[in-house]
């Protein structure tokens, strides 16, 4: 996308237009009150291009990509936004760099063949669709569908102070025609007001008041999702033992078979093992040469002996130097 | 010079007889022939004896490089006695820190003879720097002597005269004779008179090369000796002596002053305070002329001397009476009157001004290190506060030196174990120190090399008497300078004696002696409430019976309350020579400090005798006068006893105590004039001050709640597994919160964990599932109990399915809730198993190892440290106010949330396990205090907090005897010190690792301050803030000893407690107000409402679990909002305002990026677009994300 070149100012003070391949435009902020009075035109700033990651995907002509974007932004207010104010493209769907709280963190192996599909790229409702591929890549639990997710904790997300977001229109068209409308915004100078909620995400008070309620959810739902969830495990255990036992028979590249869990005897737990370590070691001691078998044992242990009181006195000798280049003089308090 | 030197040093092993004979026949030579002679230099700076030896050491210290010459000289020595070999050989290996490079020789050898190479080191440091160089900046004072010695023998010699006639020749003169009191009588028979002395000589600890620089003022004692034809034998009688003395010091006064070439400041002040003896003070006139020593910032004491073996021995012993009452002067009445003790070693001490200057002189050059520890006691005595004066103590440099001098002499006839001359300074040191602390000397004297010594009843100092110099060296002591005296060395030596943490800085480099860090209570008397003025002629001696009687009274009457109470009294002043001495100023005070013993200070009840022991119930009552009472006890036995009342608001027991009996026993003057200050913070927390014998009372409700619910977990039979234990893992459970906790308080975690079973999943994330299914089914049981229980079960960590994912918070009846977590110790294995998973990717191994960190330190550490803690608390009554104390103050200063509620409760317990040179504190103050003058003396960036706790478990071994082996060994803080020194090698920005917190039981050292909590900006903030802190509480410990002394104070305000709690918003980029719907009550407001308030929060909050306070949870979006581009700080106990600061390293201008990382604002530029962070958009995302909770925002203009 060729952005508009940094084009007259209209203002005095301007603010540039474009920087790279972005547009830059400026939101006008909500007057609130309770804020000192030279923040009342406070405007945020949004960096608008055409979506073009490095990996390709099919949605790409179809998306724009938003950085800097309000810690407040959402599906719907962006969605709006662009309905309301930018021409009135439509959005399908909105995907975000960050939230807070964080999307649930699953450890993954580090995939074989599906490496491309890197773990950031993996976002929203991707996800489900590759659910199953999903399931074998994950290395504990098993990821979560609605009925043994847990009840969420917060009403809605935050974003990250200044992050960023993808959003994808309904067709091709839509997405150029938002980022033509936008440039002509910037061009015009016309004000575009952020408008940052409705009712489901509220802020402030309302938030974190929902957030003490819904802490504590109620017995009968959190008893149906742990159920859920064990049973989805317990079938997925059962698949990942199976998976477990072609891996004991397949070495790997540098001709080393793994261990793993589920032989015939069941696994040895790590104390014991430890144990007969320690049983070991105690009849080597008792069974090798003693260390002060031979004169020259002795010798070697007396100048190890003294080396380290040597060392020893040459370490306190550089950290009181040291102190004493930190501190200046020992000198008694006054 | 050097073969007499040799020559002592060879009959080391011989009687000290001969020894001292053949060194005085040196010293006789010396005073005679040499002081005449042209290069008088040396001979002044070295006490005009042994030129020789002296002047090498002038060379070795100006010159450090010169050891060529010390080697010939021993050397040479060895030439020429064979003997001497060993002794040399022995002498060089403990004398190493003469040598300017230590080498490795040291090292091997300070193994025995110091503490440890860091000590040593350390000590050898200290030692040159202290040692005054005797170079350019002495030699004018030495100058200064030499003309004042020239003057002095030129003093023309004055007629007898009788009294009345040589005061007023001397008025004329413009001087007054400084008699010490009583007045001599006018009709006295005998004639004051004046002649050249018989000699003139430096003495005490300058030439001696005992003296330090540390010292504000350099003094220089310069002794004139009285030519014997003076004096008749029986001068020692009744003053004469002391007349006599007084005239010749102020002919030689007048002389002085006299004289037209050269001009000093003069003036009279007292040696040590003791009015017998006045001196001559004579400082630099200031006027720059050739005179003027200012520059060597000292001054020099004339003092007056009689020559040795004038008076008869026998007649000064401590026994003897040496002040006849007016008429009988005949020796028959003499043995039926009272002892005259100190009248009698005064006069003793001025005979033996230069016996002892020999002696020490000759011990110097016996013991190599004999200077080095005198240097070193000297510094020490410093430190806390001793001094030679009368009001200081009585017990000071000299004092030290003539005491480990006659520790070093072949001891014949008594039990002590002499030092030997081979030690080191530092074990001559702490010798001599064990010797001062081991037998009370006022009970049973030491007795050196005299026979037949009986101590008098009246004497109440402690007694070394030094037989050959018939001398008690402790003479000015009191029984309360004594006792801490005792208490002091016996601290050190304690300290001295422990192996693992180096010592050093509580030795000699922190000024001990401070009222507000050393004690827990002061009381200050002003002089005027003893009408001491009136009685002109004996107020000193008025003065200490008045303190004696205020010592007395309190020890008696505060028993075991008490540990130590000591005195700290103004100074005198020196006085003009033309006047005679002043009175004191009016509006001085004397100030009583003590040291409470915190289980005893606020008992209600003292028992006294019974009431069948006629005798000692009488002698109660009369002391106790009204208060006392007749009373029935418990155990059936009737006894007289005394009751006071506790009540939080009311004044301390302690204070009660000490104004009643100062009213019953000094009057109600004196009663009324004292102002009495006891643990002045304490009432800045809720239940700050002790009550009864623990500082844990206030929590005990909780305490029981929980055991009682512990008690009914245990007993739930439809448990699918059996309970192992559950634990305490927060503050409110181990005394440690600010706030005690009541109904409606913040819920307090607890750790539950289970007997093992095999039926657990092998998986994190199912695990956190089957705990929700656990802690479901506890709930339903609980709640079906009929105990009131209230439970539910919350969620937490949504986004990290492998941590933990919920907690059952359970209300009971009384209104305590506790959130139970479940521990499952197979948990640690399976993050231990993914962290060195290599097929997992970065990110997850990561996360792996986040969360295994958060697991150790809120399912292992947490719960552990809480029940250290709780061990401590009830073991250090002060513990827990101290700390809570310490939190408040943290909070206060918008701290708490960066730093570890566990690292604040160390810096506390660092406080009370590592007291040096203190005891364990005793009230939150002290405490406090302390802590806070540690933390502004922690150089963080170089040195770990290491805290041994184990050092007080071994009392009691059964408890924690799995976790806590043994006490800390060296090796131990040797492995931590490295692990210290490997986190910084790592990360020398220390943006990850600040603070370095070690204990023997989390030897991590970064449970609790990891991921930069404190980050290092928090960290030197906190430095700043606990400097600032500390430098108040020292300018007001300055502003009260000038206050005592009435030294224009008037105008300054005592630091009131409020004052270090007040925190200063206005630095601060941005300060968030919250609307007062939201914001937490401060506990001092809940206090005050009614108490059955409580009932009603209990009623409404029994069926649904205390939550977080919502401006808590916005301040804790903001920090994830906003990362690290601002600081957030806020007082989580009462959460009115929120503040941030920008980071300036990541908000600055920068050249455009797109993910900065923050809201940022474009600006163009000549060649491209930079961004700054957008404050003002920051502001407003804010405000919304605040709602109605943000009452306002401030920003500061400057951006």
């Amino acid at each position: 996308m060729a952005p508009e070149p940094p084009a007259k100012s209209l203002k005095p003070k301007s603010t540039p237009k474009a920087v790279g391949d972005f547009t830059i435009l400026p939101l006008t902020l909500p007057t609130l009150s309770g804020l000192p009075e030279h923040h009342q035109d406070a405007k945020h700033y949004l960096y608008i291009k055409a979506h073009e990651p490095s990996i390709p995907t099919a949605d790409d002509e179809r998306s724009l990509f938003l950085a800097n974007i309000p810690i407040d932004a959402t599906e719907s207010n962006l969605r709006t936004l662009f309905a309301d104010q930018l021409g009135g493209a439509m959005v399908e769907s909105v995907e975000f760099d960050s939230s807070i709280p964080a999307r649930t963190l699953h450890k993954r192996f580090k995939s074989s063949e599906g490496s491309r599909e890197d773990a950031q790229q993996q976002r929203g409702k991707k996800r489900k669709r590759n659910h199953a591929t999903e399931q074998a890549m994950i290395a504990e639990g098993v990821v979560e569908d609605e009925d043994s997710a847990l009840p969420q904790l917060w009403h809605g997300a935050l974003r990250r102070s200044g992050s960023g977001a993808v959003v994808v229109f309904v067709d091709k068209k839509s997405a150029r025609g938002a980022l033509k409308e936008v440039q002509k915004a910037v061009v015009q100078g016309r004000k575009v007001a952020w408008k940052s909620g409705e009712t489901t995400t509220a802020l402030g008070v309302d938030r974190y008041k929902s957030h003490t309620t819904l802490t504590y959810p109620s017995p009968s739902v959190l008893q149906s999702s742990i159920n859920a969830y064990l049973t989805q495990f317990n079938a997925l255990e059962t698949l990942r033992n199976r998976h477990r036992k072609t891996a004991r028979s397949v070495p790997d590249e540098e001709g080393f078979v793994t261990v793993t869990r589920g032989g015939r005897a069941g696994p040895a737990r790590i104390a014991e093992a430890e144990k007969k370590q320690a049983e070991l070691e105690e009849r080597k001691k008792n069974n090798g040469v003693k260390d002060d078998f031979y004169r020259f044992q002795n010798r070697e242990k007396r100048k190890e002996q003294e080396g380290l009181l040597k060392r020893r006195f040459e370490d306190d000798r550089r950290r009181v130097e040291s102190m004493r280049e930190r501190r200046g003089r020992v000198r008694p308090e006054a | 010079m050097a073969l007499p030197a040799t020559k002592r040093r060879k009959l080391e092993h011989s009687g000290s007889e001969d020894e001292s004979e053949g060194s005085f026949a040196d010293f006789d030579d010396a005073n005679g022939v040499q002081l005449d002679e042209s290069d008088a230099e040396e001979d002044l700076a070295d006490g005009s004896d042994v030129s020789m030896n002296g002047a090498e050491e002038v060379d070795n210290s100006e010159d450090l490089s010169d050891e060529e010459e010390e080697e010939s000289d021993e050397g040479e020595s060895t030439h020429k006695t064979e003997k001497q070999a060993p002794v040399a050989a022995i002498t060089n290996g403990s004398k190493p820190h003469k040598r300017p490079a230590t080498s490795l020789q040291d090292g091997v050898y300070t193994a025995e003879t110091f503490k440890s190479n860091m000590f040593k080191l350390q000590v050898d440091e200290l030692l040159e720097q202290i040692k005054p160089k005797y170079g350019r900046k002495e030699a004018p004072a030495e100058n200064a002597m030499r003309t004042l010695k020239t003057i002095i023998e030129q003093i023309p010699s004055r007629d007898a005269l009788p009294i009345p006639a040589a005061e007023k020749t001397l008025k004329s003169a413009g001087v007054t004779i400084p008699f010490p009191s009583p007045h001599p009588p006018k009709d006295a028979l005998y004639k004051l008179q004046y002649e050249r002395p018989a000699s003139v000589n430096a003495t005490g600890s300058y030439p001696l090369k005992t003296t330090t620089r540390a010292e504000d003022e350099l003094s220089i004692d310069l002794v004139v000796t009285m030519p014997k034809a003076l004096l008749q034998e029986k001068d020692y009688l009744n003053h004469r002596y002391f007349y006599k003395r007084a005239y010749y010091l102020a002919c030689v006064a007048a002389g002085i002053k006299a004289s037209k070439d050269h001009k000093f400041d003069l003036s009279f002040d007292c040696l040590n305070g003791n009015q017998l003896q006045p001196i001559l003070v004579v400082r630099p006139s200031g006027n720059g002329d050739a005179d003027d020593f200012s520059s060597s910032k000292s001054q020099i004491h004339i003092l007056v001397t009689l020559p040795e073996n004038i008076f008869p021995q026998n007649k000064l012993l401590p026994n003897s009476n040496c002040v006849r009452p007016k008429g009988g002067e005949d020796e028959a009445s003499s043995k039926a009157l009272p002892a005259t003790p100190f009248y009698n070693n005064t006069l003793q001490s001025d005979a033996n001004i230069t016996a002892y200057l020999k002696l020490l002189h000759a011990t110097a050059s016996k013991a190599d290190a004999f200077k080095d520890a005198c240097i070193l006691g000297r510094v020490w005595l410093k430190q806390r506060g001793f001094g030679s004066r009368l009001r200081k103590g009585g017990f000071g440099n000299f004092e030290w030196a003539a005491i480990m001098a006659l520790l070093l002499q072949p001891n014949v006839g008594t039990g002590a174990q002499s030092l030997a001359s081979g030690y080191s300074s530092y074990q001559l040191f702490k010798a001599t120190l064990q010797f001062l602390s081991r037998g009370d000397l006022t009970k049973k004297p030491f007795i050196f090399q005299a026979l037949n010594i009986t101590v008098p009843k009246v004497e109440t100092a402690p007694v070394v008497f030094d037989g050959p110099r018939g001398q008690n060296i402790l003479f000015k002591m009191t029984p309360w300078s004594y006792s801490r005296l005792r208490l002091e060395a016996k601290a050190t030596v304690d300290m001295l004696g422990e192996s693992v943490f180096d010592q050093f800085d509580a030795a000699f480099i922190l000024k001990t002696e401070l009222s507000k860090y050393r004690y827990d209570a002061t009381l200050e008397v002003p002089l005027a409430a003893f009408d001491l003025a009136t009685i002109d002629e004996s107020r000193d001696q008025r003065l200490r019976d008045v303190c004696r009687k205020i010592y007395n009274t309190l020890t008696s009457a505060l028993t075991d309350r008490v540990k130590a109470i000591s005195f700290t009294m103004p100074e005198e002043d020196v006085w003009s020579i033309s006047s005679r001495r002043a009175h004191e100023k009016p509006g001085k005070s004397i100030l009583v400090n003590i040291a409470t013993d915190p289980a005893n200070a606020s008992r209600t009840v003292d028992h006294g005798p019974s009431a069948e022991n006629k005798q000692d119930a009488a002698a109660f009552r009369k002391f106790w006068g009204e208060k006392a009472e007749l009373r029935r006890f418990k155990d059936g036995s009737i006894l007289e006893s005394v009751v006071w009342s506790f009540k939080e608001t009311s004044a301390s027991v302690l204070e009660q105590i000490v104004s009643y009996v100062l009213k019953q026993h000094l009057g109600a003057q004196v009663a009324e004039q004292a102002t009495f200050v006891s643990d002045a913070f304490a009432h800045l927390v809720t239940a700050g001050r002790i009550q009864g014998a623990s500082g844990v009372a206030p929590f005990l409700p909780i305490m029981n709640a929980f055991s009682a619910m512990e008690k009914d977990i245990r007993d739930l039979e439809d448990l699918p597994l059996h309970l192992r234990h559950i634990r305490a893992a927060d503050p409110q459970l181990r005394y440690a919160s600010v706030d005690t906790p009541s109904a409606g308080h913040p819920p307090a975690s607890v750790v539950l964990q289970f007997e093992g079973s095999g039926r657990w999943p092998d998986d994190l994330c199912a695990i956190q599932r089957t705990k929700i299914a656990f802690l479901l089914r506890l709930s339903e049981l609980l709640s079906n109990l009929e105990s009131g229980y209230v439970a539910h079960v919350g969620l937490e960590n949504p986004s990290q399915p492998a941590q933990n994912q919920a907690f059952l918070d359970v209300t009971v009846s009384t209104g305590f809730t506790f959130r139970i977590r479940i521990y499952h110790d197979r948990e640690v294995t399976l993050f231990e198993r993914q962290l060195k998973d290599k097929t997992l990717d970065a990110p997850s191994r990561e996360s792996a190892a986040a969360s295994l960190a958060l697991y150790k330190r809120e399912f292992i550490q947490s719960p552990l440290h809480s029940q250290v803690l709780q061990t401590l608390s009830t073991r250090f009554p002060a513990l827990s106010p101290a700390i809570r104390l310490t939190k408040q103050w943290f909070a206060t200063h918008l701290l708490s949330p960066h730093l570890a509620s566990e690292l604040i409760e160390l810096f506390v317990i660092r406080t009370f396990l590592q007291p040096h040179p203190w005891p364990v504190p005793s009230t939150a103050t002290t405490g406090f205090l302390r802590t806070l003058a540690w933390i502004s003396r922690w150089d963080w960036r170089h040195v770990p907090l290491v805290v041994d706790f184990s050092s007080t478990f071994s009392a009691n071994p059964a408890e924690l005897a799995k976790a806590t082996s043994q006490g800390m060994k060296p090796e131990d803080l040797e492995r931590l010190q490295t692990r210290f020194e490997a986190w910084r090698r790592i990360d020398p920005a220390m943006n990850r690792v600040v603070l370095f917190a070690a204990t023997n039981l989390d030897e991590e050292g970064t449970t609790w301050t990891d991921k930069a909590q404190p980050e290092k900006v928090v960290a030197a903030r906190l430095t700043a803030l606990a400097k600032a802190a500390t430098q108040a509480v020292r300018a007001d410990e300055d502003r009260l000893l000038s206050h005592i002394n009435a030294k224009g104070a008037a105008g300054k305000e005592a630091l009131s407690p409020e004052s270090l709690f007040i925190t200063n918003v206005e630095e601060y980029d941005i300060v968030i107000t919250i609307n007062a719907k939201h914001t937490l009550k401060s506990s001092k407001k809940r206090k005050s409402e009614p108490h059955f308030k409580n009932l009603d929060l209990q009623k409404s909050t029994r069926s649904e679990a205390a939550s977080t306070p919502l401006p808590q949870l916005f301040a804790q979006e903001l920090l994830e909002v906003y990362g690290d581009a601002v600081l957030w700080f806020w007082d989580p106990l009462s959460l009115d305002r929120i503040v941030g600061l920008w980071n300036p390293v990541v908000t600055g201008q920068r050249s455009w990026k797109i993910k900065a990382g923050w809201n940022s604002e474009p600006i163009k530029k000549k060649d491209g677009v930079d961004i700054k962070a957008n404050k003002m958009a920051i502001v407003n995302e804010i405000r919304r994300l605040g709602g109605d909770m943000i009452k306002g925002i401030v920003t500061k203009r400057s951006s």
